[in-house]
């Protein structure tokens, strides 16, 4: 699963750092658990601003982008279940 | 700030980017009177249980932001009354620094020790045995705590197998190394002027973010843009605060882009103090003084001011990293105007100071300097930087970590007479340092060179900081362990007069 988190002026003011801390925290949540998670790689990748923030003038950020998929005035709780509902083994 | 308080990061930091536009773009001030209705738009709350409240709020930050007083609850003002004061291009500072918003603070009751739903009413009722007076009782579905009797000891919690009692106590208070808070008519959070020292702890700890200090950024930008000489110095901790992708020079950079002519590394007068205090404790400690104390952490040094005037004189004379830096300006620049940039409240404060006022104008923090990145729309991850940022030694990087500060006096004080033993102590978080202080006023750190910091774990963890305590932590020793030259003494940035030894 690729997750991109923005890290742009706009987006780092208002808490990207606080998202990238609680997604590693989660990683060790994740790998600690294989019974319940799959073992696809988490790739995070930190990324300038993709200009979302400066086409508009309503409030978008923080943004992350998962798999394509972005997410606008992302908070830790919403990507954490997004990552978490993706990688649960299905039974 | 705490970055799992998101909300309240999200509210105060929008502020702090509002005034710097408003700034910059020489908006008229009555702006002022509708900006709560930009910030929080529409007609639902989203975090309090009315908008109405939430926007009186955001309006007293405006104030708070711009250096004004938030409004006393009980007098008609509105939102610019006492504007034009503080509309001006220099520092004006309104006391007092830290401030209880009224009408947003809870009124948490007091320390009390509670019964929860945990308890069995077991029949050892451990509780009940160690309680030294007698204050707790079984009562028909559990333990029951006698408040009048209650003396706060705690032992009751500590014993009960089920964790079923539970300590409450104000967050602000809790926080509070020198019980500074107390309560006012209706219960809330009031300081007392005369204990705070401003280390900024309660603004960290409060979750309903009903305590703020002032600002000078709006008086900062119209400096600005009126002076040519003004130069920025920043922190030991600025590194990995405006995120992972911002190197050190394109911090530095970025800062120019706002306006200032140059930008010097605080650690550079971290290695001057170094210098200085080394010196100082090889000459006076044992024979002059006791101990000594490091003179880094404005709060530490006031809280000793305040509370152990006697030991005062052992703290050390040096002036602070800030000033040193200040100074190294000043001597190449007699016009320079120096904004210090920091993790820190209480450098405002002792900007103010007599011996300190000339050689500092302004001292913002870390989140007002991204509010003002953010304002003027500048990516620091896309600027283009050439050279490296090279002003100080490692040691000196290291002063924004706990224990840095006594390592490095202790190293080059060692370099210095590698004869001499020199004992460390270390407190970090003013609760320590009131401790630390006590032990040594009766006698027991004789001899000992000791470092107070009010911020558990360092300048890192300070009330002004972006980015989480581990994160700048691998940061600040990475960029400690970049540096050119280890020691102080060997900074030739640094006048040869005072590295000879
Ligand atoms: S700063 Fe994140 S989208 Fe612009």
């Amino acid at each position: 699963m690729k997750i991109k988190v923005c890290a742009g002026s706009n987006c780092t003011l208002l808490g990207s750092m606080n998202i990238l801390d609680q997604i590693d925290d989660l990683k060790d949540i994740i790998s600690e658990d294989a019974d319940n998670y799959s073992d696809e790689i988490l790739e995070v990748e930190v990324i300038k601003c993709l200009g979302y923030c400066k086409n508009t003038n309503k409030k978008v950020a923080p943004v992350v982008v998962i798999d394509e998929e972005p997410m606008f005035n992302a908070t830790s709780q919403a990507v954490m279940e997004k990552i978490v509902n993706k990688i649960r083994k299905q039974n | 700030m705490k970055e799992s308080y998101v909300d309240l990061i999200n509210i105060r930091r929008q502020i702090f980017a509002k005034i710097a536009k408003i700034a910059y773009d020489g908006t008229d001030l009555s702006e002022l009177e509708k900006a709560s209705f930009e910030i929080l738009p529409g007609e639902v709350a989203t975090y309090r249980e009315s908008i109405f409240r939430e926007r009186a709020i955001v309006e007293e930050r405006l104030r708070l932001t711009m250096g004004l007083n938030a409004r006393k609850p009980t007098e008609y003002n509105r939102v610019t009354d006492g504007i034009a004061e503080v509309d001006v291009a220099e520092t004006q500072f309104i006391e007092p620094l830290i401030n209880v918003i009224p009408h947003a603070c809870e009124a948490c009751p007091t320390k009390a020790f509670y019964v929860t739903d945990n308890c069995r009413k077991c029949l050892a009722h451990p509780c009940t045995n160690v309680c030294p007076v007698n204050a707790v009782s079984i009562g028909k579905n559990r333990a029951v705590i006698d408040h009048g009797k209650c003396i706060k000891c705690g032992r009751c919690k500590e014993t009960c197998p089920y964790s079923a009692i539970v300590q409450y106590d104000r967050p602000c208070a809790a926080a509070c190394g020198v019980n500074a808070i107390e309560s006012d008519h209706l219960g809330r959070a009031k300081i007392n002027s005369d204990k705070c020292v401003s280390c900024g702890n309660c603004i960290i700890q409060c979750p309903f973010g009903a305590i703020s200090d002032k600002s000078q950024i709006y008086q900062l930008i119209k400096a600005i843009k009126a002076n040519d000489h003004m130069y920025a110095i920043i922190a030991p901790s600025f590194i990995g605060q405006f995120g992972p992708l911002a190197s050190p020079a394109q911090i530095f950079e970025g800062i120019k882009q706002l306006g200032f002519k140059d930008v010097v590394e605080v650690s550079l007068g971290a290695d001057i103090t170094t210098i200085h205090e080394a010196k100082e404790f090889l000459e006076k400690v044992p024979n002059k003084i006791p101990y000594m104390g490091t003179s880094c952490c404005n709060s530490w040094t006031l809280m000793v001011k305040k509370l152990f005037p006697d030991q005062f004189e052992y703290i050390s004379d040096s002036a602070s990293p800030m000033v040193e830096t200040a100074k190294y300006i000043k001597a190449k620049d007699p016009q320079a105007k120096v904004t210090f940039i920091g993790p820190c409240i209480s450098k405002k404060l002792e900007a103010l100071r007599e011996d300190v006022k000339d050689y500092i104008h302004f001292v913002i923090t870390f989140e007002e300097l991204m509010g003002m990145f953010v304002a003027k729309g500048i990516e620091l991850s896309e600027i283009e930087v050439s050279k490296e940022i090279e002003d100080a030694s490692a040691l000196g990087r290291g002063y924004a970590i706990a224990t840095g500060v006594a390592e490095a006096v202790k190293k080059t004080a060692l370099a210095i007479d590698p004869s001499k033993d020199i004992n460390v102590e270390c407190a970090s978080s003013l609760h320590e340092c009131v401790k630390l202080m006590r032990a040594a006023k009766a006698g027991k750190k004789n001899g000992y060179l000791l470092e107070g910091m009010a911020c558990q774990g360092g300048c890192i963890a300070g009330p002004g900081t972006l980015a989480s305590f581990n994160r700048v932590r691998k940061a600040v020793t990475e960029f400690k362990n970049q540096a050119k030259v280890e020691s102080p003494l060997d900074n030739s940035i640094i006048d040869e007069n005072l590295r000879n030894v």
